[in-house]
């Protein structure tokens, strides 16, 4: 038995393969999860793409956790671009308005994010308005220019996705690869299996020849 | 361009003393230098206990032992790559708030009084400003707290190329 300090879990070398890959779990996938994600969320998806598995060795186990992680980050990235474009959307709005100055920009930023989840008070909606009406810009305007001006980091968080996207293709390669080692193994025991058997059925026969 | 006896003298003998950068864009560039992310170096997994394990469970599955060793080091390292990544995408670097809001030109009154003790002329005052403008400008350039984790994560996606790549050859070839 063999234990890892650093990830906490017990790897038997002895246990059948379904175990070993259940200890190989937190040991290749502990989920680094930020402080609003959900461990529960994280696992039922690991868990569902464990269950489509054919042949659930270790190696698969591990490039399969790998694969959700993969997922997470693309969803992870995705709300960052939404994110990017509130940023720079109080950016712009602190730039046209003028008062923001009293507030500072981070009150603006807050403000505007309440305001476009729907959850602002009476007085971010009042903020965001005068400093919409300040900069004679309507919401629709104010997102086309920000789209407009985080272009470099929309672009960078794209860069990300498609990396991603990639890492996944090379997984689910490295998986198929597996996969087919296994049923080529398996294939070659069988054969080998049906030749020995065909052997010792012509060593047998042989044998009643000489004796007869 | 003025002249000042004082200033000259005190520049001179910074520069004797000076060996790193002198631009406030050098500077900010150098302060970058001590942060790693330990990527490039060569690690090394065979002396780890999570190796060792790796290792015998993948030889089960009917790997040579040569080809156990490169598919287990390809999965450490691309692990070392995605916890780099996650550290990296957790802690960007920080919005200097107070800098990036600051209004540069209604400071000026207060650089005036600051450097008025030393007998500072409007040359000196108008230095400062734009010292501050300057790094007020990179200050913005850098965006928000999502912007500067994107533009930090956009670093490692070399890493992460390499490391997948390594890993799945290890695996493929096998």
């Amino acid at each position: 038995m063999l234990y890892n300090d650093h990830f906490g879990i017990y790897v038997d070398v002895a246990m059948p393969v379904e175990d070993k890959s259940k200890s190989l779990l937190p040991f290749l996938s502990s989920p680094k999860l930020l402080t609003d994600e959900s461990e529960a969320e994280f696992q039922s998806g690991l868990q569902s793409l464990l269950s489509e598995l054919d042949n659930p060795s270790p190696l698969a186990v591990a490039l399969v956790s790998q694969l959700n992680e993969c997922l997470w980050w693309i969803r992870r990235h995705t709300v960052d671009k939404e994110l990017l474009l509130h940023e720079a959307m109080a950016r712009l709005l602190s730039r046209e308005g003028s008062n923001w100055m009293g507030s500072g920009n981070s009150a603006l930023s807050v403000a505007l994010e309440h305001y476009l989840n729907g959850s602002a008070d009476k007085d971010q909606a009042d903020l965001i308005e005068e400093a919409l009406t300040d900069g004679n810009l309507t919401l629709s305007d104010l997102r086309a220019r920000a789209f407009k001006d985080a272009a470099r980091h929309i672009k960078m968080v794209d860069d990300l996705i498609h990396r991603q996207h990639q890492t996944m293709r090379h997984l689910q390669r490295s998986i198929d690869s597996i996969d087919y080692k296994s049923r080529l193994i398996k294939r070659m025991d069988l054969e080998l299996a049906a030749l020995e058997s065909k052997q010792s059925v012509k060593g047998a026969l042989t044998l009643d020849d000489q004796s007869s | 361009m003025t002249t000042n006896p004082r200033r000259n003298l005190v520049n001179q003998s910074n520069a004797l003393k000076s060996t790193g950068p002198r631009s406030v864009a050098g500077k900010r560039a150098s302060s970058q230098n001590s942060r790693k992310h330990g990527l490039s170096c060569a690690p090394d997994f065979e002396s780890s206990i999570e190796y060792r394990a790796l290792v015998e469970l993948i030889a089960e599955e009917g790997f040579s032992a040569f080809v156990c060793a490169d598919i287990a080091s390809g999965l450490l390292n691309y692990r070392r790559v995605m916890d780099a990544y996650y550290d990296t995408y957790t802690r960007p670097e920080p919005v200097d708030e107070f800098l990036r809001d600051m209004n540069v030109k209604a400071s000026i009154p207060i650089f005036s009084e600051l450097l008025s003790p030393s007998g500072s002329k409007h040359q000196d005052v108008k230095e400062m400003a734009n010292f501050f403008a300057d790094m007020q400008r990179q200050e913005r350039r850098k965006g928000g707290p999502i912007s500067r984790r994107s533009a930090d994560s956009h670093k490692l996606i070399r890493y992460q190329r390499n490391g997948i790549a390594r890993l799945s050859r290890a695996i493929r070839q096998g």
